[in-house]
């Protein structure tokens, strides 16, 4: 199989996971597209490494590195301050921006703020497992944590939005 | 269990990623302790909220397009012979991006010993695989003797499409099937009962890099395997090697190219 075709049949098809990923990371349209746009072509070069294994996870490994490539450039301070204390002080407001028509009521509103509100760390593996649907295993791998923290990010991630005011204020 | 141990994990139990002991353990504390039983049904709560009203961002078409023009640009200007001396080394520069090359590294070096090695290798972990499983009551992780329900569960988890089919008719019946990692590789498993027997069949595209597992037994159990058009297939189960052997390629046989139940994504 070509490289060309590899990418094709391992890569494409996932490129809305990559997006919905990135989307979530970046929490702006078009820096989501910039980011998806720079990992395929890194996944293109290097997909002649790809040798049977899930398309899917690796391709998403690569989504969330060039992520951070691009954070770092652009936003260095989100990952340095990003030490997950205080979620009311981890976003501007302005950043966030949730597709309108997307979401059907106010509380679902309030959820995708909450999420989007989140630090970094917790954001990414809470994503990873309620969108992406990934195993603890393959979270693991892609975020290149122990199993372990994958399990503690989450429930923390959880803990965070049920007592976000966002949440608290609709219920 | 106490309540902190219940507590520390329960994002483990809200996921479905606690093993049998574990998750046995957790019911017993959650009947005995309204606190923690509360918040368990918080997280579920939660969880169904996430999944029911947080939206997963689709790429715009325009991104597609983006993404394949690129893609062609680059094809058109590095030719094929310089794309292949660059290809691994390039993950070496910059900072992040080693730790990038260090990531696809591992997924390489993990991939490629499984290419390298020989295929036996796969009898034996399948095996493990499956005495694993048998134990852990997670035998079975979408139950259903309808292909039509299996065959999609499977296709949305991998990145591929397995053939599935019932076999009842022939004493072999479809229970439903789970995804399996062997040798850290996702691999569609289908549960089949023969009898007081159940059967673990593992399905995964051809490999063709090395001969198939020879029949064998393996920690007591045997396995069989047949390669079909498009799909290798490693059956382990305490079936008796001929009926075992006989049921494989009779799966193997109907993994046709163009058939209703086949095909890769």
């Amino acid at each position: 199989m070509s490289e060309h075709t590899r990418f094709e049949e391992l890569v494409l098809p996932h490129l809305d996971a990559a997006y919905n990923l990135a989307r979530w990371l970046t929490r702006d349209v078009s820096d989501a597209e910039d980011v998806v746009q720079d990992a395929a072509l890194r996944a293109l070069k290097y997909v002649g490494s790809l040798n049977g294994g899930s398309g899917r996870a690796w391709f998403l490994t690569i989504v969330r590195h060039t992520f951070y490539d691009w954070c770092k450039r652009n936003r260095p301070a989100e990952i340095a301050h990003d030490d997950g204390t205080a979620i009311d002080m981890a976003v501007d407001p302005d950043a966030v921006d949730p597709e309108q028509a997307l979401l059907r009521t106010a509380t679902a509103k309030a959820l995708t703020d909450a999420i989007a509100a989140l630090p970094l760390a917790y954001r990414e593996v809470l994503i990873l497992r309620e969108l992406e649907e990934l195993s603890y295993k393959e979270i693991a791998r892609i975020a290149d944590i122990p199993i372990g923290t994958v399990m503690s990010r989450l429930a923390r991630a959880r803990g965070l939005l049920q007592g976000s005011a966002l949440l608290r204020a609709t219920n | 269990m106490n309540c902190r141990e219940a507590e520390s994990i329960g994002a483990a139990h809200v996921d479905g990623e606690l093993d049998a002991l574990r998750k046995h353990a957790i019911h017993q504390h959650l009947t005995g302790c309204s606190a923690c039983a509360a918040r368990h049904r918080e997280s579920l709560a939660l969880r169904q909220r996430i999944r029911a009203e947080i939206p997963f961002f689709v790429a715009p078409p325009a991104l597609h397009a983006r993404v394949r023009a690129a893609a062609d640009a680059y094809r058109a200007a590095v030719p094929a012979a310089a794309r292949r001396r660059v290809q691994p080394w390039r993950w070496l520069t910059g900072g992040v991006l080693a730790g990038c090359a260090a990531t696809a590294f591992s997924w390489m070096l993990g991939t490629t010993i499984l290419a390298a090695r020989a295929n036996d290798d796969f009898a034996v972990a399948a095996v493990a695989t499956h005495v694993r499983a048998s134990r852990g009551e997670r035998l079975i992780e979408v139950a259903s003797s309808d292909q039509h329900t299996v065959k999609p569960w499977l296709s949305a988890r991998l990145d591929y499409s397995p053939p599935v089919q019932d076999l009842a008719d022939e004493g072999f019946a479809l229970l439903g099937g789970r995804l399996e990692y062997v040798e850290r590789n996702a691999v569609a498993t289908l549960v089949y009962r023969f009898g007081p027997h159940t059967i673990d069949v593992f399905v995964r595209p051809d490999m063709s890099q090395g001969p198939m597992p020879s029949p064998q037994t393996v920690r007591g159990f045997n396995v069989a395997c047949a390669r079909g058009p498009t799909m290798d297939w490693v059956a382990v189960s305490d079936v008796e090697p001929a009926v075992l052997a006989a049921f494989v390629q009779r799966l193997a046989r109907e993994d046709a190219p163009g058939s209703a139940a086949s095909g890769r994504e």
